[in-house]
């Protein structure tokens, strides 16, 4: 599937702002289910714009821009054509062995209830920890509740789960957590996912979550959507939560109160028969 | 368009540029056998050159020793060798007649006005430095060829398989140095990092025309492992195999693009550039640089027949 993505984040500040800072994890790699055929960055201001590799081998953007301004704009736009790899992740950049991916985040700590859901999930499954992963998926597709509302960005695993409501950033901690309860390494993904239903606007990016699996590898499972990753899903980066692989985080300097709108558009970009 | 048409595109432009790519082994061995012994040391450059070119089989079934005169003239001049200079311009141009609507008239007069002019050459009279003339004319008709094709071609399908045969000829090429001098072997006395060490990689560097880039980019002396990172995984040096395939890739979705359709080739470019793009160079020395390079060879070729496949049959 050829995917076309458009995704722009204006912010507005109510008195000028000084300067901006911001790390930008919004650019795909390729790796065996997806090839980034053309993707830029555009920021409004005049900025100084550099480009390096993470720790995790995400690409990332780092961007100062001296003010003053009242208003600032972050285009990313981009084609990535994806094919469906049944959810395994192969060829993609791995500077760290799994076991990295067991450590455990203050947003991803485990409680006792998910501790609780994670050996229910071992127990109805059997032993064999794909079958673990994919009844955990199924659970928590099931039992928790797609919610814009009650959470925010700093949600943790535990709270959204103590709810029972959450977005799909929250879905994937609570995967997370207890994947790695169970000593599986697991990692939050942040990307973006085309929706079949036709709708092309879009509020937000996409997370899910990958667990390794010691005879496949990497495996996607995307527990907002109760599904491993398809086609529809375009992989951007990967870190031990969402502060790991967040798309924007920065500081500015000065700008009073700050209003932010984000726009984004994930669509086909033309209809391909594959021969 | 026909995939006759697509064919003999692709195979001009991949013909064209195996006869540089061996006018610049042959000028690259000279070079190296004209250094004193005790620098070039007691290995046979001429062997290896014609083991890079690929045609050791077909060389030592008609010759029993490669020196300078047998080499030069089966890899040059020889009619029966079918990768053979002379065979390329000839099956080149004769490509390219078939589909002389095809090609733009300065792609047609570059490749006619080659073949013509490589029947004046008397290759049994040449001395050395006529021979070093030839190997340089040798190029310059590619760069006019290529020059034409990229200054007069309307960028559409024909555009893109006229490019698709030369990256694909050349990230086969590069790929045959690395790994016909990875055999090479130092004398158990020579550190790395001595004399013949040193000529031996400048002139794998030199045969691609990268000993400048390799000083612009590494800023230090000829090392084989950045010899290796230069040739592989730098997207800015244009005989790399990590830029050849960046522009197999953009090629061929262009094709893609413009057909509606995509299949294996496409898949399987990509996948190979995928590969180059998230490898580093001491993990591919880690798991072994002859197999790397051997594997990519065996994509290449791969890829090759799938193109062939899907487009060209």
């Amino acid at each position: 599937m050829r995917i076309r993505i458009r995704h722009d984040t204006t912010y507005h500040y109510d008195v000028p702002v000084g300067g901006v800072i911001q790390m930008l994890r919004l650019t795909p790699r390729n790796h065996d289910g997806q090839f980034v055929v053309d993707w830029r960055i555009d920021v409004s201001e005049d900025c100084r714009l550099d480009a390096q590799e993470d720790a995790f081998g995400n690409i990332a953007h780092v961007f100062t821009a001296d003010g003053p301004f009242v208003a600032l704009t972050v285009l990313v736009e981009g084609e990535v054509e994806t094919q469906d790899t049944g959810g395994l992740i192969r060829g993609a950049v791995e500077r760290f062995p799994p076991s990295l991916y067991l450590r455990e985040t203050a947003l991803t700590a485990p409680d006792a209830a998910i501790a609780g859901f994670a050996a229910d999930a071992r127990a109805a499954a059997g032993a064999d920890p794909l079958a673990t992963l994919h009844e955990m998926l199924a659970r928590l597709h099931r039992d928790v509740v797609f919610d814009t509302d009650p959470t925010h960005a700093a949600t943790t695993a535990a709270e959204a789960f103590a709810l029972g409501r959450g977005v799909c950033q929250d879905l994937t901690h609570i995967f997370v957590a207890a994947a790695r309860a169970l000593g599986i390494p697991a990692r939050y993904v942040g990307g973006y996912f085309h929706r079949s239903d036709g709708v092309v606007a879009q509020d937000a990016g996409h997370a899910w979550a990958e667990a390794h699996v010691p005879a496949l590898g990497w495996v996607a499972f995307d527990p907002a959507n109760g599904i491993c990753a398809t086609e529809a899903h375009v992989r951007v980066a990967v870190g031990l939560d969402y502060l790991g692989a967040a798309p924007v985080r920065g500081a500015r300097d000065g700008g009073g109160a700050e209003s932010l709108a984000v726009r984004l558009l994930v669509d086909q970009a033309a209809r391909q028969v594959q021969s | 368009m026909l995939a006759r048409t697509a064919d003999n595109l692709y195979w001009v432009s991949r013909y064209v540029e195996r006869a540089e790519y061996l006018a610049r082994i042959l000028e690259a061995t000279q070079r190296l056998s004209a250094l004193p012994i005790a620098y070039g040391g007691t290995t046979n450059e001429w062997d290896s050159a014609v083991a890079t070119a690929g045609c050791a089989g077909a060389f030592f079934a008609a010759h029993k020793e490669a020196n300078e005169e047998s080499v030069t003239e089966f890899l040059a001049f020889s009619p029966d060798n079918p990768s053979s200079i002379r065979s390329c311009f000839e099956v080149a141009r004769s490509n390219a007649r078939a589909m002389r609507t095809a090609l733009t008239i300065e792609m047609w007069e570059a490749i006619n006005e080659t073949w013509l002019e490589l029947r004046r050459f008397q290759p049994s009279s040449m001395s050395r430095e006529e021979i070093a003339r030839f190997l340089r004319w040798v190029q310059e008709c590619s760069l006019r060829f290529d020059g034409s094709a990229y200054r007069t071609m309307l960028r559409n399908d024909a555009y893109w398989f006229s490019r698709l045969g030369v990256y694909l000829e050349r990230a086969d090429n590069t790929a045959r140095i690395l790994d016909v001098k990875y055999h090479m072997l130092l004398p158990a006395h020579e550190h790395v990092g001595g004399p013949l060490d040193y000529f031996q990689w400048a002139a794998i560097l030199r045969s691609v025309s990268a000993l400048t880039a390799y000083h612009w980019v590494y800023r230090e002396s000829v090392k084989p492992w950045l010899v290796a990172d230069l040739l592989i995984l730098n997207d800015q040096m244009p005989r790399s195999l990590a830029s050849c395939y960046e522009n197999i890739v953009r090629n061929l979705d262009s094709i893609a693009r413009a057909y509606g359709r995509q299949g294996p080739a496409q898949r399987q470019a990509r996948a190979v550039r995928t590969r180059l793009q998230n490898s580093r160079m001491d993990g591919i020395f880690q798991s072994g640089l002859h197999e790397f390079i051997g594997g990519f060879i065996a994509d290449n070729n791969r890829l090759g027949a799938a193109i062939a496949e899907q487009y060209l049959v």
